[in-house]
């Protein structure tokens, strides 16, 4: 992998991420989110994960930010006041996200793997899809299933949370 | 015999039958779907003393991700006795969910909430067989989506949609730092599986501080799950908004799984000497912090919540002294002394309020109600011949063998606050007077019943400990009736 792409595209993620918290207009939120998506998606692509990255731009930056878009149009939300900010609470919260920081970049000097090139993938016998199909429904069945029910019971707290009359 | 794994999956199906029938069923009184909730679990926990010995621990596919060792048959128990318990309160406080759930007709809204119990359940169970990364995630996702409907559920109090809020916005947080966690300790050792991990740290041949960072961020999460400071931020809010069966659950069901999911995990961690200390720092902070705020509180559902964070704390001290037994012992005192008080809180709390001076002069308004709460603020604080006392007596005893003198002076000290704290009701109910235009309490027989039972539980378990210590023994029971 290039490592300008590297940095283009997380800097386009980070970026855009700051920008989905900053705007205070949702629709400009969601739109920076999409970008974001994008950028994540690209950097799957120089990872040779062809297959998430597609799965991301079709799932993630297609249909649900279009959802999304869809949703804060329909509630005809306004862009939110601007709030003064509170010193303290940013102060507090920036200390916190610059000691992390500096934590993960020491971290990250410790690590072997990071200061080595990537090794060469092995070409891959089958293709990507049947090689995720294969994983998901063959070692990885029980979590797979689990995540079945997962999806269930956030189908019925929907449902539950936002009906407004309950039978 | 029934295989381990038909366990979690009679549970499942029995849930969805459950909310089917409900659908189908519009006219009919919907708490009979709360008491078919109880048979089913109450079958599928006699069924678990017949289980068939399970599979050793694979490399891959089912048997890698699912454990059906002593430990997690014990805490499957665990998970359905919970949850029958909570259905059980369900049924008393259902005419306060139905005040906070909108709907016309006079049972909305109630199949649901007495269905997703059951799911949380099976995911319980999940948790207390999980022996991979992937697998404790998925399964800790399921039983946090089903709080986070559970904890919201009477959104028409204000109270209520904070908690849920609350809990929704902290319990996302924390499972960020538990997936970034993973990564670090799989970009580390190239495995989720927690077996597969100990060998890989056998070898000596891998980086210690990322390691100890990925772990770190995984025990912040975990910290979340069991309510340990500092990341009990969420419990008081939380435990008092939410609806009092949910916050049973959560305080007894939620806890008990993340203490032995973090059993599992520190399993092959043990052999770096920082883990300890850690430990040490998160049960000493917890204990202080718990038993010292506990004590200004007047209302009692929020006593109980800085209880909660009190007792995190003496299992910490078990999870510090890595005695899986005397934790185990712990949480069994735990959730019958819990639930009992839960239990009374909710039928008092129908007559009157949950602040602490709404209990003066129980005792002469319902003897039985002030006995019951009697004896699980009695359990709590520890007085001998309670479960409570007994699983106090084994963790100290694992620190005193273990060398935590710190741990031991902390210990004894917050347990003198705990009297303080606990006997404040018992004060209430037995030299206040009653408040002159009070009525008296009727408690329902199902009730009454499940409080005699947890009582019960509380005196054999306080004097005859052997049943609980046998059923964690490495042999589980089922191969030994398996073999007669």
């Amino acid at each position: 992998m290039s490592p300008f792409f590297f940095w283009f595209f997380s800097a386009m993620m980070l970026v855009f991420g700051a920008a989905v918290i900053i705007n205070r207009n949702p629709i400009a939120s969601a739109l920076s989110l999409v970008v974001s998506f994008v950028g994540l998606a690209a950097l799957f692509m120089t990872l040779d994960a062809f297959f998430i990255g597609i799965i991301q731009v079709l799932v993630y930056a297609g249909a649900v930010m279009v959802l999304f878009l869809f949703i804060i149009m329909l509630l005809d939300l306004r862009a939110e006041e601007r709030r003064k900010i509170n010193l303290v609470a940013f102060g507090g919260g920036l200390a916190v996200a610059l000691v992390f920081f500096g934590q993960l970049y020491l971290v990250i000097g410790q690590l072997r793997q990071a200061k080595q090139p990537f090794p060469p993938l092995a070409l891959p016998r089958v293709d990507d899809v049947r090689s995720v199909g294969l994983l998901l429904f063959g070692n990885y069945n029980l979590p797979f299933q689990i995540i079945a029910v997962l999806i269930l019971v956030a189908t019925i707290g929907v449902i539950v949370l936002s009906k407004r009359e309950l039978r | 015999m029934i295989p381990t794994p038909a366990l979690e999956i009679i549970v499942l199906v029995w849930g969805l039958i459950l909310l089917l029938a409900e659908a189908f069923t519009p006219k009919i009184d919907k708490r009979v779907f709360a008491f078919a909730g109880i048979f089913g679990l109450a079958a599928v926990l006699l069924g678990s003393f017949f289980l068939a010995p399970g599979a050793p621990i694979a490399s891959t596919g089912f048997w890698s991700f699912y454990t059906a060792d002593p430990l997690a048959i014990f805490f499957k128990r665990f998970a359905l006795v919970t949850t029958i318990f909570v259905l059980i309160m369900a049924i008393d406080y259902a005419p306060t969910i139905r005040m906070g759930v909108p709907g016309a007709e006079p049972h909305a809204g109630l199949g649901e909430f007495f269905a997703l119990p059951i799911f949380t359940c099976a995911g319980l169970m999940w948790m207390a067989s999980a022996i991979d990364f992937v697998m404790i995630f998925v399964s800790l996702e399921l039983v946090t989506m089903s709080f986070y409907v559970l904890v919201t559920f009477t959104r028409r109090n204000p109270a209520t949609l904070e908690a849920g809020v609350k809990y929704l916005i902290l319990s996302a947080l924390s499972t960020g730092f538990l997936v970034y966690g993973i990564t670090w300790i799989f970009g580390v050792t190239g495995e989720t599986n927690l077996a597969r991990i100990g060998l890989a740290l056998t070898t000596n041949d891998f980086d210690q501080v990322p390691l100890l960072f990925g772990l770190l961020l995984v025990l912040v999460a975990l910290g979340f799950k069991i309510a340990a400071v500092p990341f009990q931020i969420w419990v008081p809010d939380v435990y008092q908004g939410a609806p009092t069966p949910v916050t049973a659950f959560l305080s007894v069901g939620s806890k008990a799984a993340g203490f032995v999911v973090l059993l599992r995990v520190l399993t092959p961690f043990l052999i770096l000497p920082q883990v300890g200390k850690v430990l040490v720092a998160m049960a000493a902070l917890t204990l202080l912090y718990g038993n010292f705020a506990a004590l200004p509180q007047t209302n009692l559902k929020r006593l109980l919540a800085y209880s909660s964070i009190a007792h995190a704390g003496y299992l910490l001290v078990g999870v510090a002294s890595f005695s899986g037994t005397a934790v185990a012992f712990y949480l069994v005192g735990y959730l019958l002394m819990t639930l009992l008080c839960f239990a009374v809180l909710i039928v008092v709390a129908a007559h009157g309020g949950e602040q602490i001076e709404n209990y003066a002069g129980l005792a002469k308004r319902s003897p039985f109600l002030a006995g019951a709460m009697l004896v699980g603020m009695l359990s709590l604080a520890g007085v001998p011949f309670t479960a409570g006392f007994l699983g106090k007596f084994y963790v100290f005893d694992a620190a005193v063998q273990q060398r935590q003198t710190v741990l031991l002076v902390i210990g004894v000290i917050t347990v003198g606050c705990g009297f303080y704290y606990y006997l404040k009701v018992v004060r209430a109910m037995f030299w206040l007077e009653p408040p002159n235009d009070s009525p008296t309490i009727r408690v329902s027989v199902l009730s009454r019943g499940a409080m005699i039972l947890l009582i019960a539980g509380i005196f054999v378990f306080g004097v005859y400990p052997q049943p609980i210590l046998r059923a964690l023994e490495a042999r589980p029971a089922t191969s030994t009736a398996a073999t007669r």
